[in-house]
């Protein structure tokens, strides 16, 4: 078998999946590629023992096992890279999905994590809520720029007598229609739970 | 943003001076978009607005309890709703660049100046998080020769796996003063990047150095204005 193909499927999985968009965490092609790793390091060093007992140099000496311990670094180089790509640009969706969804995430996206993003996802997201508190000030509404403060808003999913962040108390039962501040609405809609209505 | 001293003349600093603070906020938030890069804190700035935000929900609140014409509080409301959303979006901006690039700022002294308490806060939880993140589920499995977060393996001395900004990215930018002698392109620390072997000829520095006139608009490397960026000279867009 070819070396390194393998750890590519997993760049490819970040490549041509949808942007932001996770796919399930792929642990047996991942824990494959680190068991390749291993064996790389295995047979790069047992060239340089094989060196070593014939006498020669290892700094120094350019011959063939020289070169097979070379591909050997190199290919567990890329294996590295690749493994570390995939951590870094799901962790990257994560850390994203932070900002859209908030702290909880849907039971769906979390089928779809390692044990360690589940737990990276609730450390960052603790940063951030920490950091907001800090400057005394909600960083996940407003999103986009306001154009009028108040919008019109149709209730998606029942959800009973609701305090405002406005100190307001409204009854959103499912379909019901209501004119909110923007601010009080924006968490409910990147939720799911209402639907802006325009026009 | 630049104090009165290193204005060109009264004409700018009575310009700087009629601004009002959200005017100024929301040129600190463009800039802050438009960088690749992290820029300094605008830490008075920042204060002063919260404590003007403060001022105007009083007034709102104010306003409405005492049955002011509803269209007026309104439009007060909405006023503070856009100052609210520039302060927001402009911390949000920041944080979004921190979490791309915490490795590097947080290695890099001059950038991690430009952050706030709470920015440096931060960007510390993000880095230990990210860190063991990728320690735990990666890096504490492979060879111990190759178990560096920042280098690809012992051999390699420098920090070769660090997300950068990428600065050689354009910008769409302005001036108020005539700007001479910048230098468009430079080879001299050589950033790598996989075009040059086609446009190699381009690459060199120019005969001629670049010129800026003021109040016209130009497209240019952000590396090359940099500089002027940082000292309040040159604004984006």
């Amino acid at each position: 078998m070819m070396y390194g193909t393998k750890a590519i499927q997993l760049v490819k999985e970040i490549a041509n999946g949808e942007k932001g968009q996770l796919t399930p965490f792929s642990s047996d092609v991942f824990s494959e590629v680190i068991a390749e790793c291993s064996q790389h390091f295995a047979d790069l060093r047992s060239l340089i023992r094989k060196m070593q007992e014939a006498g020669l140099d290892v700094e120094t000496t350019k011959d063939e096992d020289h070169y097979g311990q070379l591909i050997h670094h190199l290919s567990l180089v890329r294996n590295k890279r690749c493994l570390m790509a995939y951590m870094y640009n799901r962790a990257e969706i994560l850390r994203n999905l932070v900002w859209n969804v908030g702290s909880d995430i849907p039971e769906e996206i979390q089928e779809k994590l390692s044990h360690s993003e589940k737990e990276y996802f609730k450390k960052h997201s603790e940063a951030l809520k920490s950091y907001m508190s800090r400057v005394v000030l909600e960083l996940a509404v407003d999103m986009v720029p306001p154009k009028d403060p108040y919008i019109k808003v149709r209730v998606l999913d029942d959800m009973g007598e609701v305090e405002l962040p406005s100190d307001n108390t409204a009854n959103f039962a499912r379909h019901s229609m209501h004119f909110l501040k923007r601010t009080d609405a924006e968490k409910y809609i990147s939720l799911g739970k209402m639907e802006e209505l325009t026009g | 943003m630049a104090s009165a001293s290193d204005l060109g003349s009264t004409d700018d600093y009575e310009a700087l001076m009629s601004m009002t603070d959200v005017e100024l906020l929301k040129s600190a938030w463009r800039q802050e978009k438009a960088a690749p890069e992290i820029l300094q804190f605008e830490s008075r700035l920042i204060k002063r607005v919260r404590e003007q935000i403060q001022l105007m929900e009083e007034t709102v609140e104010e306003f409405t309890e005492s049955g002011f014409d509803p269209l007026t509080v309104s439009l007060y409301q909405m006023d503070l709703d856009r100052t609210q959303f520039l302060l927001r979006s402009y911390l949000r901006i920041r944080l979004q660049k921190i979490e791309k690039y915490m490795f590097h700022i947080f290695a890099t002294a001059e950038l991690l100046t430009r952050l706030s308490k709470e920015e440096k806060w931060f960007i510390e939880r993000c880095c230990v998080d990210l860190q063991t993140h990728l320690e735990k589920s990666v890096l504490s499995q492979l060879p111990y020769t190759y178990q560096s977060i920042f280098q690809q393996s012992v051999i390699n001395d420098e920090t070769d796996m660090v997300a950068k900004p990428q600065l050689d990215t354009f910008v769409v930018c302005k001036t108020k003063y005539y700007l001479g002698h910048i230098q468009l392109e430079d080879n001299a620390d050589g950033e790598p990047d996989g075009s040059s072997p086609y446009d190699s000829g381009s690459q060199k520095p120019l005969e001629e150095p670049f010129e800026m006139e003021p109040n016209v608009l130009y497209f240019v490397r952000y590396k090359a204005v940099k500089k002027f960026v940082e000292e309040g000279k040159i604004d984006l867009y």
